[in-house]
């Protein structure tokens, strides 16, 4: 570090400053949210008056929310669950074989990331609805590939800090395959499996635009119930689920971040 | 042989991923033959040209704003002691983490005009102070920006650790000042950070859905916007799939541009 002078430090103090301020910025959203949905009344204020868990009442004796709530769930751990084989294998193929065209096979796994999720959401929603594809499959479908690219990059980082060795001395020792992977590969890669899965989860579960486009109100999701919601009439229940999504967000944060530790480490 | 592993993973991401995509550019250029009707009319309609420049000025402020704002916290946690950058991170990783519709619910409590902004203004100085920060443009800029500064910390951050602190501390010693330091050395070396951050946040907030929606006025729409109008309310598929497709070009070339920056890395 360069030695400390009155200008440095006075320096430092602006930047510290700046910095600070932008972290208010950042973290102003969840310090908002949070004391709102303990408010009472109609009328969405700041800073609110008075104290109940009026609107979490609302929110879980309300049907439309809970079965919107319940179709996130099941979309979430379905595309989840796929999303995972899909990505461990490609992320295992991708790390330990060599084969031609290998660069662009990554580039063309990693794209559903890149590609605006509106075109994925209309390809998808005229796809779907040309081969009669119902709501719930597509989506569950068109999610997994959309968070299958995560769960390869979370794979694949913990992999490289396998050894390999491990598998072959696992192999001459008689291991077949199925063992190999289930006593060998799949404990090492565990942290980082269940990371990606994380944020799979959360990725499908706050999904909005493709839903929005594929589902119809049969079959909608929380997001997109809320997404109309938040448009036509906010009501205060949004302040009580927003609420438990940070609550949700946080907890995949701290929890993804402690899986992916010691694999990163190791 | 174990790169047969790929065989579902590809199978099922050209069944739902490339195969919709290949929709979207036959409806583009096709309607009982092909036609370019789709795509020559948009660019002729006032509509799509408006919308189309909102987009790019929109997309364009957002990036700026947000490399100031990520630039600043990116330096100050390159300057921590380990530890405290981790916690000082999770101050970065909760709002990237955050579903997107909780932002704009936030923001529409923050910026409204009986918001929590409002408020502190008209307690400063009565009534008159009010200012109108939603559904117009400022509320757009404001909720993307905040969507967009944890994309700009984490390259900006990673190229500021990546040099070396010798260089410093070797320009100090030769009589430079904080000042001259920053712009000679931290920040001439953190250009490529910076670059690829700013591609990356180009390409999402072109992409960009749910903010415009919820945050901005009509003369804030932009491309994804002018989709769903095509799709829900015109009943236009064609038009729907000619704007998706100009997008994705878009995004297309910017992506390629990031994957130059990043020297053929792969792009996340």
């Amino acid at each position: 570090m360069p030695l400390a002078d009155p200008a440095t430090l006075r320096w430092r103090g602006v930047g510290n400053a700046a910095a600070s301020l932008v972290y208010a910025f950042l973290i102003a959203p969840s310090l908002i949210v949070i004391p709102l949905s303990f408010g009472t009344g109609r009328e969405l204020v700041f800073p609110p008056r008075g104290f109940s868990l009026a609107f979490y009442a609302e929110y879980f004796h309300t049907s439309t929310w809970m079965m919107t709530t319940a179709q996130s769930l099941l979309v979430a751990s379905c595309s989840t669950a796929l999303a995972c084989c899909l990505g461990f294998a490609a992320a295992y193929a991708l790390i330990r074989c060599s084969f031609p065209g290998k660069r662009w096979v990554n580039v063309v796994l990693l794209s559903p990331v890149m590609v605006p999720a509106i075109t994925v959401a209309l390809g998808s929603y005229l796809y779907f609805s040309t081969i009669h594809l119902a709501p719930t499959p597509g989506l569950i479908l068109a999610h997994a590939v959309h968070t299958t690219p995560f769960i390869m990059v979370t794979v694949m980082a913990g992999l490289r800090a396998v050894d390999s060795r491990l598998e072959t001395a696992a192999i001459i020792m008689g291991a077949g395959w199925l063992t190999v992977l289930r006593r060998v590969i799949l404990p090492l890669v565990r942290p980082a499996l269940l990371a990606g899965a994380m944020f799979a989860f959360l990725i499908s579960f706050d999904e909005v635009v493709i839903a929005y486009f594929v589902t119809d109100s049969a079959t909608q999701t929380l997001p997109v119930k809320m997404y109309s919601s938040i448009q036509w009439e906010v009501s205060p229940v949004i302040a009580a689920i927003s609420t438990l999504l940070t609550v949700l967000s946080l907890v995949v944060c701290v929890a993804g971040a402690g899986f992916a530790k010691p694999a990163a480490a190791g | 042989m174990a790169s047969a592993l790929l065989g579902p993973v590809m199978l099922i991401m050209a069944l739902a991923f490339l195969v919709p995509l290949g929709f979207i550019l036959a409806y583009s250029v096709w309607d009982n033959g092909f036609t370019v009707h789709a795509i020559t009319g948009l660019l002729a309609s006032g509509l799509f040209v408006r919308v189309l420049r909102a987009s790019c000025g929109i997309s364009l402020t957002a990036t700026a704003v947000s490399l100031a704002l990520g630039y600043v916290v990116a330096l100050h946690l390159a300057r921590q002691p380990p530890q405290r950058r981790a916690l000082l991170m999770i101050l970065v990783l909760v709002p990237f983490w955050m579903s997107i519709l909780v932002k704009s619910f936030a923001f529409t409590i923050i910026l409204g005009n009986n918001g929590v902004v409002n408020a502190i203004l008209v307690s400063l100085f009565g009534p008159g102070a009010r200012l109108s920060l939603m559904f117009n443009r400022i509320g757009v800029i404001v909720a993307l920006s905040h969507n967009l500064v944890p994309y700009v910390v984490f390259p900006v951050l990673a190229s500021l650790l990546a040099q070396d602190t010798n260089l410093r501390r070797a320009a100090q010693l030769m009589g430079a000042g904080p000042a001259r330091i920053f712009w000679r050395i931290t920040l001439p070396l953190s250009l490529p950070g910076v670059i690829a951050a700013g591609l990356m946040t180009t390409v999402i907030s072109m992409g960009s859905f749910v903010i415009p929606s919820l945050m901005g006025g009509r003369q804030d729409t932009m491309l994804a916007n002018l989709v769903d109008y095509y799709t829900r309310e015109a009943l236009d598929w064609n038009a729907a799939a000619a704007v998706s497709v100009i997008l994705l070009l878009l995004s297309l070339v910017l992506l390629a541009l990031l994957a130059r920056v990043r020297g053929g890395e792969t792009v996340i």
